[in-house]
């Protein structure tokens, strides 16, 4: 690839992330086509993941977003918080420090909770990740997400997604089982709109409902 | 007025947000963004020297680079309204002004890009904290009735104390963001604002545009707070959108935004209060002052307007002054004056009825007004007595036994109760609403209006599905949008207030028009299959509302964007909302940590339209107030200007751990005078006052009066 952006042909073409699944697929098409490096250029197919600047170090990284399995080509420097708003349109996870300090873009690898603007994206190579949009199946709510709407445990909404990923680990792990441990385990993610009292009342509840807590 | 409480209904937006489908503007990713990250200046005060940007353009996917040389000049003077913000400039008037913009294909490329410029700056001579050398101390305009000297003077008791409140900045979880477009000579922009108008004026004030080819769209809010209202980067994306011709979205890091948004001014009140042998207030004085940015306009005079109000007090003096630093702008903060201005005064209250050994609920009972004080006129509502006894009844007040320090717990804690009032003036804006009802099942009301979490889309919704037969899950609320509807700015509690008697009006005005329309045909089914049963594709009306004594130029102020509140002093009445708060502190005998086990707290807000939200909404109060009270501060760097805590580890607020049980109790009395649907604002009465029960509550648990905030271990020790 050429390092000038005024020459590398990729640049004015990065589409609409429309939908997930046509990220999902593009991308796929992408790294493909990638192997045809010269033909790649020529397609008229979708490119929309295409990295839209080339990098001196750039990953091919091959991972599992939602059950979706994803190769893409990515800035090595990119958060997977970033990775996944960005390029993947799935901005359920949200930035509010891009410090590890608010909990906003929790999601899950391999099922543990971990902050994704704290996570370079290539280090999810082969690894699992869960997202908000990924979390209930179908029209069918998590019962941690309808909690959340029982409990009225949220109000902007922006820390939510975070919440809720957060709080389905805090359940798995064995945390939920009394308020002050709820409490004490759901400290990582912080609700500046103050729904602190329907979070736990949402989690107790949903905990139950999980069959485990 | 609505003589029927509302059902409790869940918020409305609650699916989107939990499914992570809520959009925020951040979260638009349209084809061909190009990132923006601006750079900020590392001096204080001074002038750009050199900006050099060739290291920037070198980066692997830099754009361009957008200086001062890019920007029109300033507009000039006018009368109309205040000028917008600068775009950028080489004079530097605080540390961390944005003074140039790189745009570049990645997010990655454009932090690059901005940390690789290195700007070089002629210095000057600053002054950034109230102590400072050189701060600018300017009087303010009086706030006075009756004689308070004299008064004072004359009474059996009386207090005097000084009581300091820190720099707050509101931090909302979510980032300020801007996403702008530039299509056939257009310029829509995304952002998350409570005042779509006003930024829509003021970017196409600062870049000479004309303001019917600039959109505004506010998405969903990810809090505010006060926060978003007109930001400086607004007209940066936008510039940096038509000059590339192709969408750019900013994201501005937290640390930035501490330095760029406004935030809550550090105040120190000095009050003086006393009362007669029978425990009645006879006066108070109330010295004010605060930091302000050197063209700042935040009053100190209304340090005063809900203080006069709280109880029924025949003479006060209120002054104040500003001291002007080389900061930028302070503002609005939710509970905005009143906040710091209870910490002090429900604090006062408190320590006269201690000296004049009173319990602090039956002193405040006492002290009730039925007149506004400073006018004489009717107060529309006032339920404040009822807010304390409902409180001290559900918190068990009359276990307290009432000498400091005399309640432990058994595992050694120092056991404090204590209580304080709030009061926020309620407010009201003009509406101009379009009910649109259609054939096919969908339903769309556009209005003035921004939804920050508070719930008013659910407000609004909860009144049109209570009034009107329609498909309730296709309905479409309209907010923030300046394409949908005149806005005006969502700020001072004054949201529910204004917009719920424009959807009852729209709601009854509808039911009338499909009357007039079947002509007393009977037809059945909802709405929808009414309009589909008589071949109509829809019907629409419209609707204009007022505040209290507005007329027709109120509306058209809401037309041209403009600031048009009706102030709760009304020309007949006055129309306050009421809070008293209820809490314990337990403080551990080695560490000297101050934990909240439990609030119970109690509003007067008129007719409760939508309970959930309202629920959620003083909860939030409740937490905000505590954290008034025992976590936030900004430290401010003497040395360089700035903020030194710029980020949610060191700018502490509560977390999940930090909150214990609370209790919420809404009065739900509709108010007779204010507005047709009898409502009044709740945001801010349910936080003010929360911090100075907590001081109070130290008081009691420990004997130590402590009248700086945040009360930390150290004040304990």
């Amino acid at each position: 690839m050429c390092n000038d952006p005024d020459v590398a042909p990729e640049i004015p073409d990065n589409q609409l992330l429309v939908s997930r699944r046509d990220a999902m697929i593009a991308s796929v098409a992408v790294v493909a086509a990638s192997h045809f490096a010269a033909s790649a250029r020529a397609q008229t197919g979708p490119r929309q993941a295409a990295l839209p600047v080339s990098v001196d170090q750039a990953l091919i990284i091959r991972t599992s977003i939602n059950g979706q399995t994803l190769e893409i080509r990515i800035d090595a420097r990119t958060s997977l918080l970033d990775l996944l708003r960005e390029r993947l349109a799935l901005t359920g996870a949200k930035k509010g420090c891009d410090h590890g300090q608010c909990g906003a873009c929790t999601v899950h690898i391999d099922g543990r909770r971990v902050a994704s603007c704290l996570t370079l994206a290539g280090k999810v190579d082969g690894r699992e990740v869960l997202t908000i949009e990924g979390l209930a199946g179908g029209d069918t709510l998590h019962p941690m997400q309808q909690a959340f709407i029982d409990h009225d445990a949220l109000q902007c909404g922006y820390c939510t997604p975070g919440q809720i990923m957060a709080a389905v680990a805090c359940v798995a792990e064995g945390n939920a089982t009394s308020r002050e441990r709820i409490r004490e385990y759901m400290s990582g993610n912080i609700c500046r709109c103050g729904a602190y009292v329907g979070i736990v009342a949402a989690i107790e509840d949903a905990a139950a409902k999980m069959g485990r807590g | 007025m609505s003589t029927t409480a509302f059902p409790n209904r869940a918020r409305v937006d609650a699916l989107a947000k939990v499914r992570g489908e809520a959009k925020f503007a951040a979260d638009l990713v349209l084809p061909r963004t190009l990132y923006a990250m601006t750079v900020p200046a590392t001096i204080a005060k001074g002038s750009l020297s050199s900006l050099p940007v060739e290291a920037a353009l070198r980066v692997p996917g830099v754009v361009r680079v957008l200086t001062p040389e890019d920007f029109p000049a300033p507009p000039p003077y006018s009368e109309d309204g205040p000028p917008p913000p600068p775009t950028l400039e080489t004079i530097i008037a605080y540390r961390g002004q944005p003074v140039a913009l790189v745009i570049a294909e990645t997010l990655e490329a454009a932090i690059e890009g901005a940390e690789v410029i290195r700007p070089t700056y002629v210095a000057e001579a600053f002054a950034c904290v109230m102590e400072s050398a050189g701060a600018q101390r300017q009087p303010a305009d009086e706030v006075a009735f009756g004689d308070a000297p004299a008064a004072l003077s004359g009474a059996a008791a009386t207090v005097e104390s000084t009581y300091d409140s820190p720099t707050q900045h509101h931090n909302p979880l979510e980032l300020i963001a801007t996403v702008a477009v530039w299509e056939d000579g257009a310029l829509l922009i995304h952002e998350s604002t409570q005042a779509s108008s006003l930024v829509k004026g003021a970017v196409a004030g600062a870049l000479r545009l004309d303001p019917a080819r600039v959109h505004v769209r506010g998405a969903t809010m990810g809090g505010s707070f006060g926060q978003k209202a007109v930001q400086r980067q607004t007209a940066l994306v936008a510039r940096a959108a038509i000059l590339t011709g192709r969408p750019v979205k900013l994201v501005q890091p937290r640390a930035q935004i501490f330095h760029t948004a406004t935030y809550r001014a550090r105040t120190r009140h000095q009050i003086r209060i006393g009362a007669d042998a029978d425990g009645k207030i006879v006066g108070v004085q109330h010295h004010v002052e605060q930091e302000q940015s050197p063209n700042g306009y935040f009053a100190v005079s209304e340090y005063h307007r809900d203080v006069i109000r709280m109880y029924g007090i025949r003479n006060y003096l209120g002054t104040g002054a500003d001291i002007r630093l080389d900061r930028q702008d302070s503002g609005y903060m939710r509970g905005t004056h009143p906040q710091p201005a209870f910490f002090a005064f429900e604090s006062a209250i408190d320590e006269l009825a201690h000296k004049t050994n009173r319990d602090p609920v039956e002193f405040r009972l006492a002290n009730d007004t039925r007149v506004d004080p400073q006018n004489g006129h009717p107060l529309s509502s006032r339920f404040l007595n009822e807010c304390l006894r409902e409180g001290a009844r559900r918190f068990g007040w009359s276990r307290r036994s009432p000498v400091p320090g005399s309640m432990t717990a058994s595992d050694g804690s120092l056991v404090g109760w204590g209580m304080a009032c709030g009061i926020y003036q309620s407010a009201t804006t003009p509406a101009i609403a379009t009910l649109r009802i259609d054939a096919r099942g969908h339903t769309r009301f556009a209005i003035s209006g921004h939804e920050m979490g508070q719930g008013m889309r659910t407000a609004i919704a909860s009144v049109l599905i209570q009034d009107l037969d329609i498909d309730p899950e296709r309905l479409e609320i309209a907010l923030g949008d300046t394409r949908a509807a005149p806005q005006h700015m969502t700020a001072g509690s004054w949201g529910t207030n204004s917009v719920v008697p424009a959807a009852m009006q729209a709601a009854q005005r509808m039911r009338a028009a499909v009357a007039d329309l079947l002509d007393g045909r009977q037809v059945s089914g909802n709405l929808h299959r009414k309009l589909a049963s008589i071949r109509r594709p829809f019907l629409q009306v419209e609707v204009t509302t007022v505040g209290p004594g507005q007329d027709q130029a109120a509306l058209e102020t809401l037309r041209q964007g403009g600031f048009a509140v009706a102030e709760a002093v009304y020309p007949e009445f006055s129309t306050f909302s009421y809070s008293a708060h209820f809490l314990e502190v337990r403080i551990e005998p080695r560490t000297r940590r101050i934990r909240v086990p439990r609030v119970v707290s109690i509003a007067d807000c008129g007719r409760v339209i939508s309970p959930r939200t309202a629920h959620s909404q003083v909860y939030g109060g409740v937490i905000w107030g505590l954290s008034h009270a025992l976590r936030e501060a900004t430290e401010i760097d003497p040395r360089y200007g700035g903020y030194l805590n710029e980020d949610l580890a060191d700018y502490v607020v509560p977390v999940n751990a930090d909150i214990g049980e609370i209790e919420i109790g809404l009065i739900d009395q509709p108010d007779p005078l204010a507005n047709p649907a009898g409502v009044k604002g709740l945001g801010q009465v349910s936080m003010v006052g929360i911090s100075a029960a907590v001081a109070n509550a130290v008081f009691h648990a420990t004997g130590r009066r402590i009248r700086e905030l945040p009360i930390r271990i150290e004040h304990l020790l």
